[in-house]
């Protein structure tokens, strides 16, 4: 059962938002919102999960665990915080779980074979020219071991940050600490970054 | 204005701006202060650095079939809890009995589980052994009280006859 989350929305008070309302309609019995919920917030778990555990496969069976979770949980749910808050709680705790496991132990091997991530990057003539794939494909690994030599709650909050744009009371929530230890992780986490990446300018 | 970057409070001001959160004013009053502070030039201009890298790494899109696995899975849940719940359904009444139900049944399972299986029987407890000793016990017991009366009768009769 996912942990249950209590903070300080201000109970009924506090105005739902839209994802929390389908909760509740899933909760009464509605499975179109769960659908609907599933369909708004499947590729940000998705990608959040892949950019921890930085291993696709592994990260979609995370994913899997979260929204299995969201549906057993939906009797008992109460919507005392932003949905995506404590989707991303899920979603983190069992990051967090699984990179201590050692489950993903082949992320390190993975940076060779997970080519499918590269966009498509559009030129003047349509197409990337090998070299310019080349270049990209170096360029993505350095950012991706840097991000995963990040320490497992500092790439938390950079992903958090960086990709889902919450804010620091939000981050903070998520992993269950004040806003001014997420100022800090995030603070040292960039410094991290910036001098394993600032030449990329 | 007291360079951001020397507080570690203040550097989310840089970090706003690199990301363009930072309201107008202050934006305006940090560039103006970034003119003249190479530190904080080479904070931001590292700092989006770091942005434009991070925005490079798109996530490969989601499988085809993954609502399908999970719908599967969901499914396959919900009927098995169904069916556990089925002969029951009648008498629950409160939320929480599928819950205790499910529990119990957890429990005799891991009961039965952990019960040892048939064989030679295990040796008795201490206690139990000085039970099935306590008849042997009984007669040397009464010898020897036996005995001690004796000697205590013997004695007093001794000091009655030195009062004679």
């Amino acid at each position: 059962m996912p942990e249950r989350v209590k903070t300080d929305m201000g109970g009924a008070t506090a105005a739902l938002d839209y994802d929390a309302e389908l909760m509740l309609r899933v909760k009464e019995g509605d499975g179109a919102s769960f659908g609907l919920l599933l369909e708004k917030h499947r590729s940000p778990v998705v990608h959040f999960l892949y950019r921890m555990v930085q291993n696709h496969a592994v990260a979609e069976e995370l994913a899997q665990e979260v929204f299995l979770r969201v549906y057993r949980s939906r009797s008992s749910y109460e919507p005392t915080a932003k949905f995506t808050t404590w989707l991303f709680r899920i979603a983190t705790h069992l990051a967090l779980n699984s990179l201590r496991d050692g489950k993903n132990e082949r992320s390190q091997e993975r940076l060779d074979k997970d080519s499918s991530d590269m966009p498509a990057r559009q030129v003047s003539d349509g197409r990337p020219s090998v070299e310019q794939k080349m270049v990209y494909q170096v360029r993505l690994e350095e950012v991706r071991q840097a991000v995963a030599a990040l320490p497992e709650k500092q790439r938390a909050a950079v992903l958090m940050h960086k990709y889902e744009e919450m804010e620091y009371s939000q981050i903070a929530r998520v992993l269950r600490c004040s806003e001014s230890a997420v100022k800090s992780l995030l603070f040292r986490a960039y410094e991290t970054l910036r001098a394993r990446l600032a030449h990329m300018a | 204005m007291k360079c951001p970057i020397e507080t570690r409070e203040n550097a989310e001001l840089l970090l706003a701006y690199c990301t363009r959160k930072l309201d107008a004013e202050s934006n305006a009053v940090l560039e103006r202060h970034m003119e003249v502070c190479p530190a904080c030039r080479e904070f931001s201009s590292g700092q989006r650095a770091v942005w434009e890298a991070l925005d490079a790494w798109e996530a490969a899109p989601v499988t085809l079939d993954f609502d399908r696995r999970l719908y599967r899975r969901i499914d396959r849940e919900v009927s098995w809890w169904q069916l556990l719940v089925r002969p029951f359904r009648p008498t629950l009444v409160r939320q929480g009995l599928p819950i205790a139900a499910a529990a119990c049944l957890v429990v005799m399972a891991g009961v039965l589980l952990e019960r040892p299986a048939s064989g030679p029987p295990a040796a008795q407890p201490q206690s139990a052994q000085v039970e099935v000793l306590q008849p042997d016990q009984v007669e040397p017991a009464l010898d020897a009280m036996h005995m001690l009366g004796e000697f205590s009768y013997r004695v007093r009769g001794d000091a009655a006859d030195s009062k004679m």
